[in-house]
């Protein structure tokens, strides 16, 4: 074992050449990159955020043996909530207190796909997304958006 | 830590690109210009700190599909909280946190759990090594390549603790200490003894198999 200043000199270079493999094995790809750089059009001021405040993937006792259970999801923003349901076949939701609006399904900075509440404040089913998705509620002039969350 | 004068000339043949250098101390105020619509500040935050989020979810062994949709949700996530960040100054510690809860929930979620498994993950150094390799002509950057090779394959079979820390820490440019902290959820204090007790250990198995 060599002395203490040449090991942190050795463990440095080490480092340092592992960050190279790093680069070159492991990059960060492009394009990934360039979805991050476009995700600046998400940056919205005028809209509020509804936290999540309920995950059954975080916050229910998981079922033994159960595969497809459906992720429940609970946003919340001030006096307006969001039930989501997402299973295999597709997602849907309630506003509460129910109240009738627009909802619109985001799948990222260029992908929307709009459905309405009914008066009970019950939109879709649609089809589930396929990656990170939030939703956009419109109700009067009000709009709330849901933390980026994947399904 | 020694990275700008790094003794070596071996790499310079290698499609090697670093992220951009951001100094810590300015994201705060990119992070201020970005909010005030500012999109070559965003871009700048991107490029600084998107490694750095890279390798935090590539230390948590996800599936290739998983790791790019956490990447992605984890940016999405940023830009929607970019004007409500109580301390921009530490907007990478931010991100670094929030890749982590990702991560871990991929991990909690029973649908996925088949796919982590995932084989190509264990043919990557071979599979991703092929692209480089045809502008690796002279001899000695094919002992180079596989030099390279096989250091990745050491740090990939190191005990998963030590894969983990080393995976954050080789992001580029280098994440700072309390950014490791926030990726791994250990204390500021423990990661350079750590670092140097993991390295060592890489090194040994190295010279173990000949390799240095």
């Amino acid at each position: 074992m060599s002395d203490g200043l040449n090991d942190d000199f050795d463990t440095d270079l080490l480092e340092e050449e592992l960050r190279q493999a790093a680069a070159v094995l492991d990059p960060l790809p492009p394009a990934l990159l360039q979805l991050a750089v476009e995700a600046y059009a998400l940056h919205d001021l005028d809209a509020r955020v509804a936290e999540l405040t309920f995950d059954s993937l975080v916050d229910a006792i998981p079922v033994r043996g159960a595969t497809d259970v459906p992720r429940m999801l609970t946003f919340t923003a001030g006096e307006v909530t969001l039930d989501v349901e997402v299973t295999a076949e597709g997602l849907l939701g309630q506003v509460l207190p129910p109240r009738p609006g627009r909802v619109e399904v985001l799948g990222g900075p260029l992908q929307a796909v709009s459905l309405t509440a009914d008066d009970l404040g019950r939109f879709g089913p649609t089809e589930p997304p396929a990656g990170p998705f939030a939703l956009r509620l419109y109700t009067g002039a009000d709009v709330v958006v849901t933390e980026w969350l994947r399904a | 830590m020694t990275t700008g004068a790094f003794p070596s000339t071996a790499y310079d043949d290698w499609p090697y690109t670093r992220g951009v250098t951001v100094e810590r101390r300015e994201v705060g105020a990119l992070v201020r210009s970005a909010v005030d619509g500012d999109a070559a500040a965003w871009k700048s935050i991107v490029e600084g700190l998107g490694p750095l989020v890279w390798s935090v979810v590539r230390s948590h062994r996800l599936s290739d599909a998983d790791a790019h949709e956490v990447y992605q949700t984890v940016w999405f996530r940023f830009a929607q909280h970019l004007g409500r960040l109580r301390e921009p100054d530490k907007a990478g510690s931010w991100l670094a946190s929030t890749a982590r809860h990702e991560c871990l929930k991929v991990h909690r979620d029973a649908r996925r759990l088949m796919l982590t498994d995932d084989p190509q993950l264990l043919d990557r150094v071979s599979e991703d090594g092929a692209p480089e390799q045809s502008l690796l002509e002279a001899e000695e950057a094919a002992a180079q390549s596989e030099r390279v090779r096989r250091l990745w394959q050491e740090f990939e079979e190191l005990g998963e603790r030590c894969r983990q820390l080393l995976r954050v820490l080789i992001a580029s440019p280098p994440p700072s200490y309390q950014e490791v902290s926030a990726a791994l959820d250990i204390a500021v204090g423990s990661i350079g003894p750590l670092r140097q007790r993991c390295l060592r250990r890489l090194r040994a198995r190295l010279e173990e198999r000949g390799a240095t």
